[in-house]
């Protein structure tokens, strides 16, 4: 047994060398000297002459690049970065270490590739943002460079570092030298890889007959692609179904249902479901099987349908807000009603109807009041029954609220409008017009604070006669003056929650954001995707969208969907378990720990002129758990992309107060 | 060692569930030390006992499992892994060192919180103990390398032994 010291000259069989690693030291100043200390050791100590003879045997050419993102600042405001970059240059193997402001813009990625053909790098290495967001982008940045993607690391300098260390650039800055380090010390132990390939199905399934599912559809169908939409009521539309007329075009909301329906219904590419729910999804992008439960049949019997997509399309939609009862006096009073029901009370009202009349009662003032159950704030809003605080804003609400204010104050110009808000956000395009209109038409406006919402109440004379109810505002536009307001009718600006999918994020592992909609992979860079890849997000599933924006999303994960059927097989990282016959008795003890139907398996075969027994991976099976890797007395199995020594060595560079220098684990041996 | 004690805490992070949820830490612009390194994995069964202890040999002081738990994406991964790391334990246990630089846990991928309080708590845990004790551990992992050999029903068939596990 012996161990050998890299630069401090203990005996050997010295149990462990300490000064790799020691705790309790300022870690930048202790990184900056041991530096300089291994620079002037370099020569001098037998123990680094071995290290670097064994690391020039392992990879005699290792050429490292390592790129390092500004990120516009949202790193380098708080990571030295120039520092990290000067820092690493000084690990052996490091050929050029340079520092980007925005590594993934063109620039950036063909830095890169340009490097590797003109400074012969043969590893890259990216200090960045999460590699959910960037990791592919910079392996397809280093194929570009005639490199083995593989050959790459990626390192999470944004979300695991400067953002979470703001207030201690030092220990950020060190955190990412080791960080970097440590990935420098995998990519001593890395192995080109093959992507693995499979059938990619050119068909898509898309949850949800709404707008967005009905646009998706058909977008995806005219493209010739085959496919499922799934809709769970027994008629396509959704929530339009139930609507009037839409903003900003004013048209009937049946009219555009009626155009995406009919351009579904002659598309022979659509196969339509309806009275069905997907109960189960498994599998990944090109090959996901999916089961459907339809009650569309003949006499309503329910079927199960199972399918195999290579896509699939979130357009599960939205739930409208139900306030609880009594919030703003709603189920106790008849004269509260939601904005969806008060747009279905002015689609019955008849064209010509010179009265809004409501439960046989003239309408003479309503008041709207904004804001109901969307940006709710903790110790003023009562949580709903699953402890939810809606903080978001619904942003679909003002514009509707204005444009039925309007419809009011037109139609029936003796009707006295109220509009309560905290502030009016018609962002759209088209949608100021109708607060302008509004204004000129004569409805009153009142600001409240978010902090202080109305008080509604119902007189006494109301309680007796009408129903009439009492509004108490303090109102900003008269610098906080408390004004009361007698209507007959309050309409609650109800905006949008999340639909009811738990089953479906759980089995497909979406993410959520912090609103409970369904989570993009980055909302302003990849708006559709999630983090499951071959899964887009249209319309209000992500979040309130007007239609305008749910079928610019809608539209948007179609052509993203149609793009992954372009090739005829999708390509899977290789991260699947791998068999080192030199090692490999045949002893199966990794076999008994795989939970994959054959996955892994003793198979005969003919190694080194001899038939014998040896552990065969099926990589098309393998699901890259590795549970088979740790009982192995030969350390004969391991991860591809995964595997055993790379992880020692990012355990060294994070340890190790030298960056890159091994803690002379390669000089460890047994026996 | 005029400064006081910094432990480094390994955070083997699972890419499904605990590393996007340290990521959601960091979008939300909540704050950990930084002497917190964070690995990505793909499900911590993979590791043996003794990457364990050799991290501890090599001056990790503290290691934060954070799985998936019951949301782990692998058949019986989660299982195997709990059963894996409670050996672990109590081996770490009769040989002597503090079981509470190990922590098995469960980290969702918005489990902010959660996250924070683990990381805490661990902190906390190896500022009592203090630095790990390292040629102890380095014993354990030798004693646990040795007792995977020894696992091995044909000792002399193996050519790996001859240079020994790395």
């Amino acid at each position: 047994m012996s161990y050998q010291n890299d630069h401090q000259g203990q005996h050997e069989d010295e149990p462990v060398e300490l000064e790799c690693g020691e705790p309790g030291r300022d870690e930048e100043a202790y990184v900056r000297k041991q530096i300089e200390l291994a620079r002037r050791q370099a020569d001098a100590s037998p123990s680094a002459a071995i290290a670097a003879q064994q690391h020039q045997e392992d990879s005699p050419s290792l050429r490292i690049g390592v790129y390092i993102c500004r990120c516009g600042g949202n790193i380098s405001d708080v990571v030295d970065v120039e520092r990290v970059a000067e820092t690493v240059r000084l690990i052996p193997g490091v050929a050029t270490a340079k520092v980007h402001t925005f590594v993934c813009s063109d620039p950036g990625q063909h830095t890169i590739s340009d490097d590797i053909l003109y400074e012969n790098l043969d590893r890259v290495v990216v200090a960045s943002c999460t590699p959910f967001l960037h990791e592919q982008t910079f392996r397809g940045a280093v194929a570009r460079g005639g490199m083995n993607p593989y050959l790459y690391e990626h390192v999470n300098i944004r979300e695991q570092v400067s953002w979470a260390h703001r207030h201690d650039p030092a220990g950020a800055t060190s955190k990412a030298i080791r960080m970097i380090s440590a990935a420098i010390g995998k990519l001593r132990h890395v192995a080109p890889l093959d992507q693995i390939k499979l059938p990619n199905h050119r068909r898509a399934l898309v949850i949800g007959g709404g707008i967005a599912g009905l646009k998706a559809a058909s977008d995806l169908a005219g493209r010739g692609i085959k496919v499922l939409l799934v809709e769970i009521a027994d008629k396509l539309g959704g929530h339009l179904n139930q609507w009037g007329r839409v903003y900003p075009s004013e048209r009937a909301a049946e009219e555009l249902v009626a155009d995406l329906v009919n351009a579904v219904g002659r598309n022979p590419n659509i196969e339509v479901l309806l009275s069905s729910k997907v109960k189960t999804v498994s599998g990944f992008i090109g090959n996901f099987k999916v089961a459907v439960e339809s009650q569309s049949g003949a006499n309503g019997a329910t079927q199960k349908l199972n399918a195999v997509v290579g896509a699939i399309i979130m357009a599960t939609g939205f739930r409208p807000y139900i306030p609880q009862d009594g919030e703003f006096l709603y189920r106790t009073e008849p004269t509260v009603l939601t904005l969806p029901e008060f747009v279905q009370l002015m689609r019955s009202i008849s064209h010509d109807a010179k009265r809004l009349v409501y439960k046989e009662k003239n309408v003479r003032n309503i008041a709207f009041l904004h804001c109901v159950g969307s940006r709710q704030l903790d110790g003023v809003h009562e949580p709903s029954t699953d402890g939810r605080l809606n903080s978001y804003c619904s942003r679909t609400c003002c514009t509707t609220i204005l444009q039925q204010a309007l419809a009011v104050r037109t139609r029936f110009p003796q009707i006295g409008v109220f509009d309560f808000n905290q502030d009016i956000r018609t962002y759209g395009r088209g949608e100021e017009d109708y607060y302008a209109q509004a204004s000129r038409a004569g409805v009153v406006f009142f600001r409240y604070n978010g902090e202080e919402p109305p008080r509604v109440e119902i007189t006494p004379a109301g309680r007796a006669k009408d129903g009439a109810l009492s509004i108490t505002v303090k109102d900003a536009l008269t610098w906080g003056q408390e004004l009361t307001v007698g209507v007959d009718m309050l309409v609650l600006g109800t905006g949008m929650i999340p639909g009811q999918i738990q089953d479906l994020i759980e089995q497909m592992k979406l993410a959520i954001g912090e609103d409970g909609f369904l989570q993009e992979v980055h909302p302003k860079l990849r708006p559709v995707e999630v983090a499951v890849n071959g899964v887009l997000l249209a319309g209000t599933a992500q979040g309130p969208m007007n239609i305008q924006e749910t079928l610019a999303a809608a539209g948007a994960a179609a052509v993203k969907a149609a793009s992954m059927f372009a090739t005829e097989s999708v390509e899977l990282n290789p991260y699947v378990a791998a068999v080192d016959l030199t090692r490999c008795t045949g002893e199966a003890q990794c076999v008994t720990q795989c939970d994959y139907e054959g996955a892994l398996q003793i198979v005969q075969m003919e190694v080194d002129g001899e038939w014998v027994e040896r552990a065969q991976v099926n990589a098309g099976l393998c699901a890259g758990c590795g549970a088979c890797v740790a009982v192995c007395p030969h350390r004969a199995i391991d991860l591809n992309g995964w595997r055993i020594d790379q992880f020692d060595a990012m355990v060294d560079g994070i340890a190790a107060d030298i960056p890159g220098r091994e803690c002379g684990s390669e000089l460890v041996s047994i026996h | 060692m005029s400064n006081p004690f910094v432990p480094k805490i390994l955070v083997l992070a699972t890419e499904k569930c605990a590393y996007p949820g340290a990521d959601a830490v960091g979008k939300a612009h909540q704050e950990y030390p930084s002497n917190v390194y964070i690995l990505r994995v793909m499900s911590p069964v993979l590791f043996p006992e003794d990457f364990f202890l050799r991290s501890y040999s090599r001056g990790i002081d503290g290691i934060l499992i954070a799985a998936c738990g019951s949301d782990c994406p692998y058949h019986g991964a989660y299982d195997r892994l709990a059963a894996r790391i409670d050996q672990l334990t109590s081996r770490m246990n009769a040989g002597g060192l503090e079981i509470e630089r190990i922590r098995l846990t469960a980290i969702c991928t918005v489990c902010i919180k959660a996250f924070l309080k683990e990381v805490a708590m661990m902190s906390d845990n190896l500022h009592r103990l203090g630095p790990v004790d390292r040629q102890l551990a380095e014993q354990l992992r030798r004693a646990s390398v040795e007792r995977l050999q020894a696992s091995a029903r044909s000792r002399e068939l193996v050519p790996a032994l001859q240079g020994g596990l790395r």
